[in-house]
């Protein structure tokens, strides 16, 4: 039976509260955690979840976590909370709704790789949200759920909650780390990899807020329970954000595979107004679009592959027929030109050159030759950058500008 | 203590096998088997940075291209670094880093030992295609005593950021802004205020970081180098000495308008420092370049042909009438090892000379990293050779000397000219071998000019008691000759050890000799 893991009671007043949190059932994932598992037993039970991470890249993160090498220097959890991929606004909802859940995801997790120490790296504009969470753990503290000697398992842990200050790379998790250390928010070179050289050069977990806020679930219900929700291989639900030219967009918890047609077309209400559906973005902005003759696909991470797009953070854009799609193709460019972390080529001076040539076409100062050159440009950045922001953004342009080759012409 | 060499691998380089030290990076072992992989940001004396992107090599069994700089072998690796796909890469990169480049070669310093230029000249020759408007920068920032910082030439290696951090840590500049307004600049009210400031001009590998030093005084085309040791401290850097070969081609008799660090790890890695890089002057002005006959008797025209004979005659004198307490040195320790050797030998040993002082430049002050407080280049050279170094003592000079044989400028700096005088007029024949026209000539007879260590070949023994050979990277001015050739012909002429001296032709076979003698300089030797 297939149901809501995550978004079950969001519907609930004041369920951000530790009371009405509890009374959901909330912290007995811990306390069966704590007391009656061994960390081995938690990242056995993780593993055969195959819950692959909600951030974008889907890795699994049990894997993750078994590549924590032991040792005697201090570990980390790095919760990546700075939610900025365009169309992206799931995290927002679990953090808002139901803080605890993540909370007890976050002391699971580092009770079952040895952390300490957790951080939420959040999104600067998110402060209400930080300061409901800021709540939740000040309720977790009083509750026992955090601090010394947890549910007197002997086992202690601290969360922070940090803001970041506004830009997207620090979403790539290496210039997350390095902001976090209070740096300059810029990608690292990989290798070494976060979980063995990571925060402050210790070993690092840093796993997205969905994928954490899962955890709870599979601890409660056993991990056999966690695949069926989803797809042998892809275990859950995923909750994707609707956005765009659709009747009702919002957020649908919905099990792995589900069709993008019906998330459109039944979920999400079908389109605006009546109007015709043009393209789709399946996986926020750097997944490559999708035509609408394309959106007979099932929403899990291998189909996409398979159709040369990805489920990324599950953001589905719905753009219909009235939009022009050199007004979507100037909104991407704009968007990495201006997040670029100006760190590496490609990526610095690839970005801006497409902007400025998409801006002149806009201006009405386009010439043939400039749809060649934005494919020639977008193909040198795509592979070729220090971190994959180059390729979130050479996808997008490149899918753009190949599917949609006569529209921006007639631009020119 | 010999290091424990890396076991080797082989890796295939374009198919060819190259030998590659185990943990090494594929740019280095590339490097190493003599194939250069191009890079910007990538130097040697730090950790890989991988923003360039200018290195990125095809590896089998890798999806995507690979930077050589931070990828590390392993055995039977097959890498290809110019492969079309690898080539289309690189001139991909150099596409976008010219796309935003001000292309301002024809005044731009560095046109000639730009890695940019060099790069688009093997890979590009492409017409542009840029066609939008360059982002606008600041072009000529002073961000420290000597330095201009170009914001549109730079290619934000962030070689200069990284150097502050890690080499001085004094991390006076820093990347601001994001995306392509991303720049590197120093920080409100501060600026690069360091002792090896100039280092950043010679690592930027454009023409974004330039040195008002040398800037717009010459092209770097017109330039020589040679290889030299820095003689302004006892830390004896590398250094290379780029000089005009035309000298004098303009109407400033300028010969060197620059010093650079010369690569060696045991002593200054890549560097040197401010003092070193920007006081060359010495190596130019006022120099002497004639023997000065101030008070001569008899008809004699003195020439290096004849100076030993000279000088030879009137020691001989003293000599044979047991009067070698009349003589008296004046030593300095700027002379190599070799020439100190020689003076040691012919004086002290041979001619038991007791009245030896030494005039060298006071003490400065250590600045932590390279810059020793002793500021002349081979006062521990000195001492290993068996000198007891004493400060000139005019009393004991002005007491019943004959004959003064004189060495350096530093003499007068140290006493005020009418005491100098005073005790220099006691003195019956005195003789100065000064690479400089200074007041200090006109107070001995004869000034022989001399040739600078730059000018030279020998050895300085530095601070830590590393011995450093050195061979000339200048012609020294006019009639100069190294010390080292008078003092063989002097120990020749006076014949107290004559096989000695007839096998002596070089100051490499000085320095043989030495070892025999000094276990010092056979330890070092060896």
């Amino acid at each position: 039976m297939k149901e809501k893991v995550l978004t079950e009671h969001f519907g609930l007043e004041n369920l951000y509260k530790i009371d009405v949190y509890k009374k959901q059932g909330g912290y007995q994932a811990t306390e069966k955690a704590l007391k009656k598992m061994k960390p081995e037993e938690i990242l056995e039970e993780v593993k055969k979840a195959n819950l692959r991470g909600r951030g974008g890249a889907g890795f699994p993160a049990g894997v993750k976590w078994s590549f924590v090498p032991d040792t005697d220097k201090p570990k980390y959890l790095c919760v990546n909370a700075d939610e900025g991929e365009p169309g992206t606004f799931k995290d927002r909802y679990i953090m808002s709704h139901n803080p605890h859940m993540l909370l007890e995801g976050i002391i699971i997790t580092s009770f079952c790789v040895g952390i300490h120490a957790a951080f939420i790296y959040i999104r600067g504009e998110y402060e209400a949200i930080a300061l409901r969470l800021e709540q939740a753990i000040s309720e977790a503290y009083e509750n026992g759920f955090l601090g010394k000697n947890i549910l007197e398992s002997g086992f202690d842990l601290d969360i922070f909650v940090h803001r970041g200050a506004g830009a997207y790379i620090c979403g790539e998790e290496t210039a997350l780390l390095e902001s976090l250390e209070g740096k300059r928010g810029v990608p690292r070179l990989k290798p070494p990899f976060p979980a063995s050289v990571g925060l402050w050069q210790c070993p690092t977990v840093i796993n997205n807020v969905e994928t954490i806020s899962n955890i709870s679930h599979i601890i409660l219900n056993g991990a056999e329970w966690f695949v069926k929700q989803g797809l042998p291989k892809d275990g859950g639900t995923r909750i994707f954000g609707v956005s765009g030219m659709v009747k009702n967009p919002g957020i649908y918890e919905l099990p792995l595979g589900t069709s993008l047609k019906d998330i459109i077309f039944k979920h999400a209400g079908g389109m605006k107004e009546g109007k015709k559906l043009k393209a789709v973005i399946p996986g926020g902005m750097s997944a490559p679009i999708l035509t609408a003759d394309e959106i007979n696909i099932k929403m899990d991470f291998d189909s996409l592959v398979e159709a040369n797009s990805m489920l990324g953070s599950a953001a589905i854009i719905v753009i219909d027929e009235k939009t022009s799609i050199l007004d979507v193709l100037k909104v991407v460019t704009k968007f990495y030109s201006h997040e670029s972390c100006g760190q590496c080529t490609p990526c610095r001076i690839g970005n801006s050159w497409i902007n400025k040539i998409v801006k002149r076409i806009a201006e009405g100062k386009g010439k043939k030759e400039d749809i060649d050159s934005i494919l020639r440009l977008a193909s040198n950045i795509e592979g070729n950058t220090l971190c994959p922001l180059g390729d979130a953004a050479a996808m997008p342009i490149l899918s753009i500008t190949k599917k949609f080759r006569k529209e921006l012409e007639s631009h020119v | 203590m010999q290091e424990k060499a890396n076991e080797m691998i082989k890796i295939f380089i374009d198919k060819e096998p190259v030998e590659a030290e185990q943990g090494t990076t594929v740019l280095k072992a590339a490097e190493r088997a003599g194939i250069h992989i191009p890079h910007l940001c990538y130097h040697p004396a730090f950790p890989p940075e991988g923003s360039c992107r200018m290195c990125l090599v095809e590896i089998e069994g890798f999806p995507k291209l690979e930077l050589a700089c931070s990828t590390v072998v392993k055995d039977e690796m097959k890498i290809s670094a110019k492969s079309e796909r690898v080539v289309k890469a690189r001139k991909a990169v150099l596409e976008f880093l010219l796309a935003e480049h001000p292309l301002d070669c024809p005044i731009c310093d560095k046109a000639g030992d730009c890695k940019l230029q060099d790069y688009y000249d093997e890979y590009g020759l492409f017409e542009s295609q840029f066609k939008e408007a360059k982002e606008k920068r600041e072009k000529k920032l002073k961000i420290g005593k000597s330095l201009i910082l170009d914001q549109e030439r730079c290619v934000l290696c962030t070689r200069c950021v990284r150097f502050l951090k890690e080499v001085t840590t004094t991390q006076d500049l820093g990347v601001f802004h994001r995306g392509v307004h991303s720049s590197v600049n120093i920080y409100e009210g501060a600026a690069v205020e360091n002792n090896y400031s100039g280092n950043l001009a010679e690592i930027c590998p454009v023409g974004a970081i330039t040195d008002e030093d040398f800037r717009f005084k010459t092209r770097s085309w017109f330039l020589k180098e040679g290889e030299s040791i820095c003689p302004l401290c006892s830390r004896g850097c590398n250094i290379l000495i780029e000089y005009h070969p035309g000298f004098p081609r303009f109407e400033v008799p300028k010969r060197v308008y620059r010093i650079k660090a010369r690569e060696n790890p045991e002593v200054n890695d890549f560097w040197v420092c401010d003092r070193g890089r920007y006081g060359y002057s010495y190596l130019d002005e006022h120099r002497a370049d004639k023997i000065i006959m101030n008070k001569i008797e008899g008809e004699n025209v003195l020439t290096w042909e004849n100076i030993s004979e000279y000088l030879g005659e009137k020691i001989k004198r003293l000599s044979s009438a047991k009067k070698t307490s009349g003589i008296a040195l004046i030593l300095h320790t700027w002379l190599s090892n070799e020439e100190l050797f020689l003076l040691h030998k012919i004086f002290k040993d041979d001619l038991k000379v007791e009245k030896i002082f030494f005039a060298d430049l006071p003490q400065g002050e250590a600045d932590g990293y390279l810059l020793t407080s002793e500021t002349s280049p081979n006062r521990r050279g000195a001492q290993e050779i068996g000198f007891d170094i004493k400060p000139v003592d005019l009393d004991a000079l002005a007491s019943g000397t004959d004959f003064l044989l004189a060495f350096g400028p530093f003499l007068s700096g140290l006493f005020s000219p009418k005491d100098l005088k005073a005790a220099l007029n006691t003195v019956k024949r005195k003789v100065l071998f000064s690479s400089y026209t200074h007041e200090l000539n006109s107070l001995f007879d004869i000034v022989l000019p001399v040739a600078l260590i730059a000018e030279k070949e020998g050895s300085l023994t530095n601070v830590e008691g590393k011995v450093q050979g050195f061979q000339p990277a200048l012609e020294p001015p006019g009639e100069s000759l190294p010390e080292w050739k008078v003092l063989s012909d002097l120990g020749k002429e006076l014949g107290i050890d004559s096989k000695f001296y007839s096998e002596l032709p070089s100051p490499e076979a000085i320095l043989i000799e030495m070892g025999k003698k000094i276990p010092f300089f056979k330890k070092k030797n060896d």
